[in-house]
């Protein structure tokens, strides 16, 4: 991208640090979306100096105006990011990106505090597993009269003087990998539908 | 009067319309880069908006198909990104020009 030449040493400064806060803002985006993003700013920047440059105004003052009309990089473009990484994520299902998704999300309204719980409850689903793994004997989901009673730790003396069962045995790590698994693809779904329809 | 009230009210509207905004002046003008588009916006409307804020909602137009943009090679080495609606933009336009002229109608005779 071609940068705009000032005259004067403190232009420069202002300009290339409003720059540098755009880059910073952007440096989630893609190569191609930042560079566009950039040279659109820029362009603006270079338009705006133009129309006041023959008025004699001073060329700090006039690039400072035209800065401040255009507003900080971080509340512009946050909802354009907030936007693209929910569309990357839901896109991928890779949950790094739809966790960034959803901490940029969360301010954007109640359905994303919603699907955060969901992922709660999917974290919550991985760490019973981490928990079975390393407490195969008293981890289990346990039923008494034919009802759910617990998911969780439960000593096998007690389990038999209140006349507990537990279901799965052996199923209980695939059972809870593969509703992960669903609830995780379930989410991801939901969240794309609800993001294209913004 | 709740003056403040009514300040939340007409920001809230003319944010509400800012996309109508911008796609009647692209039909009319036909081909506009963003600082232009930004004059347009402030010349024939009073409303005030970080300038900024203007690329994000053409960005989300572009997404929608609504225009298209390319970019302009210039002589200050500084290219223009110039917007025009797209067949698309224009139909979705027709659409809500008619929605507005109803609301308008309805408001009229209701706040007579």
């Amino acid at each position: 991208m071609k940068e705009i030449t000032f005259k004067n040493k403190s232009s420069t400064l202002i300009y290339r640090d409003y720059l540098n806060r755009l880059k910073k803002n952007l440096k989630h985006s893609s190569a191609k979306d930042r560079k566009n993003i950039l040279m659109e700013f820029n362009s603006h920047i270079f338009e705006g100096i133009q129309r006041y440059e023959h008025t004699g105004v001073n060329e700090t003052e006039n690039l400072m105006e035209v800065l401040n009309k255009l507003g900080d990089p971080q509340d512009v473009l946050k909802p354009m990011i907030a936007e693209k990484k929910l569309e990357e994520a839901t896109r991928t299902f890779n949950p790094i990106h739809v966790f960034k998704a959803l901490v940029l999300n969360i301010t954007n309204g109640v359905k994303y505090i919603f699907f955060a719980f969901l992922y709660l409850v999917l974290i919550g689903f991985l760490f019973v597993i981490g928990a079975k793994i390393s407490n195969p004997k008293e981890v289990g989901l346990y039923f008494k009269d034919g009802g759910f009673y617990l998911l969780g730790k439960m000593k096998p003396q007690l389990m038999e003087s209140i006349n507990a069962k537990e279901v799965l045995g052996n199923w209980f790590i695939p059972f809870f990998l593969l509703l992960t698994i669903l609830l995780y693809i379930i989410v991801t779904f939901l969240m794309r539908i609800t993001a294209r329809r913004k | 009067m709740n003056k403040s009230f009514v300040l939340r009210w007409q920001s809230q509207v003319k944010k509400g319309t800012l996309t109508f905004i911008v796609l009647n002046i692209l039909d009319k003008k036909g081909e506009l880069y963003g600082y232009e588009l930004i004059e347009n916006v402030k010349d024939k409307t009073s409303i005030i908006i970080a300038e900024g804020t203007l690329y994000p909602l053409m960005n989300r137009l572009k997404k929608e198909k609504l225009v298209t943009s390319k970019w302009v090679e210039q002589e200050s080495g500084i290219p223009r990104k110039y917007y025009s609606l797209t067949t698309t933009g224009q139909n979705t336009l027709l659409e809500m020009k008619d929605f507005w002229k109803m609301l308008e109608k309805s408001i009229n005779t209701i706040s007579k």
